[in-house]
């Protein structure tokens, strides 16, 4: 199932191919580009993050916004204060850990959807009391950064690799998480809780770590992004879609792989820039409908579907259909279809 | 007398609330889906009645039938054809099916209607109540009591009609209901539909009530949210009991704290039931 | 096996996607006057958006149809590059960016509201990009020292003095006064302007306070500020709130001897939305149909912009959509005076002010906001909107009292 790390020395080449891509593309790419680079890697941060949560422990979690929102104000207002940038996200991403061990203890004990709206709430409890502490926050009016003493390229080049390093950091959390005791345990909640609990699971600490994981670097990352823009209020840090797209594009990747969620990041901003570029006024309906084919048609996402078999599932009731019609019945091409997708599937 | 005004109001608003969560309730309660799409749909259904009332004079309580009916056809084709298919998927997928979805529906909206408010204005005016120095206002009084009206039938259908006792049999055990002869397929999509209508009948309620945009979709999904939460699921008068409850909550919560701690106060209580009682004060055990 | 095809696949198709988005923006020659202008054309914001963009592109086809600004000795056209930021802030302030690096463009028009434009100051400033504010009025945009960024909104308290004025003046009887307020950038500072102009004319401040954004009744706010008793009621917000407002103050017999709101009043909508009960709401407003300026600019007088306005989009142009028309033609006289498109001749020039549009004379501050005119005060009488103030445009009188 994840292939990464394993040993064939083929995987570990490919591995090293991306890293550098990564490393070097700011060299080879525009300022625009670079944004759109340091868009995809938060993405693929807050993703991660989710995985733990929403992939391993299999709990439907909405407090991404928290987090972030939580993070990002954090970070801006201790960087208002005059704490270097780096520092005030380490310290940011502290904070938010300690939240969500905090808010775990009320929560997690809830199951499906209970748990997903309580999560939702957080976010909107915070953002409600941030808004009314005008005097820290700036409440409604928002919260203002100085500008960056940085050139303009370089500021680029400092965002998109604070950002690679905190999505890199999720992304050894979640490698590592993956062969630990940890992981084992959490994909034993998310099959059955309860048997978990018989076979000697400390289901509520390890929900807790789950948790407590799926903050610090959604935290770090709000801060990242409110010192990368300038400027942050409290009705767009704890916006309900921060929440709903590191999901989807979770599921589009495949939850609880290690790098179903970078995938579905990167699909999915791509998408999304594309569809933006060239319809403006439908973009959020075709964005809808993209969701909508994404759940009926590869519900497990992309690395958890052998895609394949949903070809040839496709391709078959196409020829069940074509063999049907009279005219069609010496000359089943679908027949052959089928057969050649069957033969790949087969070989590989 | 202030206090009393402000029982008065929080009252009114309740009813208002417990509408707009009903539909919300019984999908969730019996399909255990939430659907994202229903604040989209009372504002299709306030739509139309601001139509049917502007161009073709239609009052828009005389409206609420055809409201319903329509989302009710949307409803069914919407559960038959695509949301059947994702029973018994967990929540998640079930959720983001439905977001998605809405997105859809919400987009189509935008670009129909475009996002300027419309409000119905009723010509001549229903007027006030004035009970000494209590006001009520009529319209909304109207609402209320139609609201209740809705559930109190949604009720006695879910009580004393074959097909409501069929919905409550899903809604109890699944496969028991299929094995006594249940079409448990056409019960879902039947479901889904009822609520859809009565997301319908909200909608032409609300036109006459609040200014209505597609933008004011996730304002009435929120607050179908909390209502059921705070009245539990599966539950009737837990709708119409939420409702009120949290009408009450926002209006003394403004008059404790000011108007811009009213929701908080809401979400905090939410909060605080789900930590405690997560099936809500009438709810009943079984769903999560 | 299989996963490394995957993989090198859809790297594959990655590169593709990014090398047609770097080829296709494509930099356009220095033969026209390129302005960046990031709107908000889809969200919550999305109805003002539309407006500004009405206005800038009514500008852009009356300057084109004449051949262009005036540059030295040649006339260059103009063209506005458009980015959707989606009603997100953030966005915007990215989308800026990405104006000014990759498009290149000589100027800027800045997003919508007194946040946004705050914010993508910032990246005015760094770029030393000349950027023209349509909608920013609350001078805590104006707070950071900038150079670049000039406003053709007159500072919130020049709505709240006039007003005050006209209150204390036209109806002595009040001297009690309720604020309410949204709990917004520019909704809440307008709301404390109003405080402060009241206070100053011994006008009590009997009830202040701030709804939430997306407040869905305001039934007991309104009861607190019916038991409080006040005789002139201000109330701050957007136009939805507005007109929930309007029609719950009227559900409580609220029948204060002033009723003032900004800035829904000024719309057809809020008319529409609200019927008999918009008559005599006062509000005031930085630029009206009713004005009469005459201009150095293209359009030479408010009436011949009106009458453009109309002939285009067939419906009368309210301030949102003048503001918008307004920094064109502000762009263009200060480059026509500066003789070049080089950025600090054109800052130069827009600094020095004093220049006569159909928006009214514009001047700025050292801050950057405008302080040249007086915004007219409008009042609603039987569904249409009459100037009470300055009297250069009068076309009504005070009327006290709600039905």
């Amino acid at each position: 199932m994840n292939a990464l790390f394993c040993s064939k020395p083929a995987h570990i080449v490919v591995a090293v191919l991306f890293l550098l891509a990564f490393l070097f593309f700011p060299w080879v790419a525009n300022n625009y580009l670079l944004r759109i680079g340091t868009t995809m890697l938060m993405y693929s941060a807050l993703a991660l993050s989710w995985n733990f949560i929403g992939g391993f422990a299999g709990y439907p979690s909405f407090a991404t916004a928290a987090f972030f929102g939580l993070g990002a104000y954090v970070g801006g207002i201790l960087q208002n204060k005059g704490i270097p940038a780096p520092l005030a996200w380490l310290l940011a991403g502290l904070l938010v850990t300690i939240f969500a061990v905090v808010i775990g203890r009320i929560i997690l004990h809830l199951k499906g959807h209970y748990f997903a709206i309580a999560s939702l709430v957080i976010g909107d409890v915070l953002r409600e009391i941030i808004n009314g502490m005008t005097s820290l926050t700036g409440g409604g009016m928002g919260l203002n950064l100085a500008a960056q003493k940085m050139g303009v390229t370089e500021q680029a080049q400092f965002f998109y690799f604070s950002m690679l390093t905190v999505a890199g950091l999720a992304l050894v959390t979640t490698v590592l998480l993956d062969r630990s005791r940890l992981g084992f345990g959490l994909r034993c909640i998310e099959q059955n809780e309860d048997a978990a609990v018989r076979i000697g699971i400390n289901t509520d600490r390890f929900k807790t770590a789950a948790f407590m994981l799926s903050s610090t670097f959604v935290g770090m990352a709000g801060a990242v992004y409110v010192s990368w823009t300038g400027y942050i209020d409290p009705g767009e840090a704890f916006e309900v879609l921060i929440s709903v797209k590191p999901i989807v594009m979770t599921l589009l990747g495949g939850a609880g792989t290690i790098l179903g969620p970078v995938y579905g990041a990167f699909l999915f901003l791509l998408l999304e820039e594309t569809v933006w570029r060239n319809f403006l006024n439908i973009h959020s309906g075709i964005l809808g409908l993209l969701v909508v084919l994404l759940i009926l048609f590869l519900p497990r996402g992309i690395l958890n579907t052998n895609l394949w078999s949903v070809v040839e599932a496709h391709a078959r009731v196409l020829r069940t259909y074509f063999r049907l019609l009279p005219r069609f019945q010496g000359i089943n091409l679908w027949a052959w279809v089928v057969r050649i997708i069957r033969n790949i599937r087969h070989q590989s | 007398m202030l206090s009393l005004q402000i029982l008065i109001n929080g009252i009114l608003l309740g009813g208002l609330y417990s509408c707009i969560a009903v539909g919300f309730s019984l999908v969730w309660g019996v399909l255990n889906i939430i659907n994202i799409l229903h604040g989209s749909m009372i504002v299709l259904g306030a739509y139309a009645a601001f139509f049917a009332y502007s161009q073709l004079g239609i009052h828009p309580f005389a409206f609420i039938p055809i409201a319903g009916l329509s989302l009710f056809i949307l409803g069914y084709g919407l559960q038959a054809k695509i949301i059947n298919r994702v029973m018994g998927a967990p929540v998640l997928i079930t959720l983001t099916l439905t977001f998605g979805l809405n997105l859809i529906l919400d987009n189509m909206m935008m670009v129909a209607f475009k996002a300027d408010y419309r409000k119905i204005i009723l010509d001549p005016p229903l007027g006030l109540l004035e009970l000494g120095s209590l006001l009520i206002p009529i319209d909304r009084l109207y609402a209320m009591v139609l609201a209740l009206g809705l559930v109190g039938c949604l009720y006695a259908i879910l009580r004393a009609t074959q097909i409501g006792r069929a919905i409550v049999a899903v809604r109890m055990d699944r496969d028991a209901a299929a094995l006594m002869g249940v079409k448990v397929k056409q019960i879902y999509a039947v479901t889904f539909a009822t609520g859809a209508f009565m997301a319908g009948a909200a909608g032409c309620l609300m036109s006459v009530i609040f200014p209505i945009s597609p933008l004011t979709s996730n304002a009435f999904l929120g607050k179908a949210f909390v209502v059921c939460v705070l009245g539990g699921l599966g539950s009737m008068p837990g709708v119409i009991l939420g409702g009120i409850l949290l009408g009450l909550l926002e209006s003394f919560g403004t008059l404790w704290l000011g108007p811009d701690f009213s929701t908080t106060i809401a979400f905090v209580v939410l909060l605080t039931l789900l930590m405690f009682r997560p099936t809500g004060l009438l709810g009943k055990r079984g769903f999560e | 096996m299989r996963t490394q095809i995957k993989n090198l696949l859809r790297h594959a198709l990655q590169g593709l996607m990014l090398t047609t988005a770097v080829v296709s923006t494509s930099v356009i020659a220095q033969e026209s006057v390129l302005v960046g202008a990031p709107l908000p054309l889809t969200g919550p914001l999305s109805p003002e958006g539309t407006k500004l963009q009405r206005g800038y592109d009514l500008w852009v086809e009356e300057v084109n149809k004449a051949g262009g600004i005036a540059v030295g000795n040649k006339k260059l056209p103009v063209k506005i590059i458009y980015y959707d930021y989606q009603s997100n802030t953030p966005k915007a302030v990215q989308l800026a960016e990405k104006l000014v690096i990759d498009d290149k463009v000589n100027f800027l028009f800045s997003p919508f509201g007194s946040g946004a434009t705050k914010a993508a100051s910032a990246v005015s400033e760094k770029y030393g990009v000349p950027t023209l504010a349509p909608t920013a009025s609350s001078v805590e945009v104006y707070d950071r020292g900038y150079k670049n960024l000039f406003g053709t909104f007159t500072p919130n308290d020049s709505l709240t003095e006039p007003l005050a004025d006209l209150v204390k003046s036209g109806a002595p009887e009040v001297k009690r006064v309720a604020i309410l307020s949204r709990n917004d950038l520019y909704p809440l500072a307008l709301g404390q302007d109003f405080e402060k102009s009241a206070k100053k004319r011994g006008i009590e401040v009997v009830y202040f306070d701030k709804y939430p954004i997306g407040a869905l009744d305001h039934a007991s706010a309104i009861t607190q500020i019916r038991s409080s008793k006040p005789d002139w009621i201000v109330v701050t917000g957007y136009i939805n709130d507005l007109i929930l407002i309007r029609k719950q103050l009227g559900d409580q017999k609220v029948r204060p001897v002033v009723l003032t709101m900004i800035n829904g009043p000024v719309y057809q909508e809020f008319i529409d939305a609200t019927g008999p009960l918009s008559n005599n709401v006062t509000t005031a407003t930085w630029w009206h149909p009713a004005a009469r300026y005459t201009s150095q600019d293209l359009f030479k007088s408010s009436e011949n912009y009106t009458k453009l306005f109309k002939a285009k989009y067939k419906d009368d142009p309210d301030f949102t959509n003048a503001t918008g028309s307004a920094v064109g033609v502000l762009l263009q006289l200060a480059i026509e005076r500066a003789g070049s498109l080089d950025r600090d001749k054109v800052r130069a020039s827009l600094a020095a002010g004093n220049f006569k549009t159909f928006f009214g004379p514009l001047s700025f501050s050292p801050e950057g906001y405008a302080n040249s005119y007086i915004p007219p005060i409008i009042q609603v009488q039987n569904g249409r909107s009459a100037v009470l103030y300055p009297k250069a445009i009068k076309s009504g009188d005070f009327r006290l009292g709600l039905d």
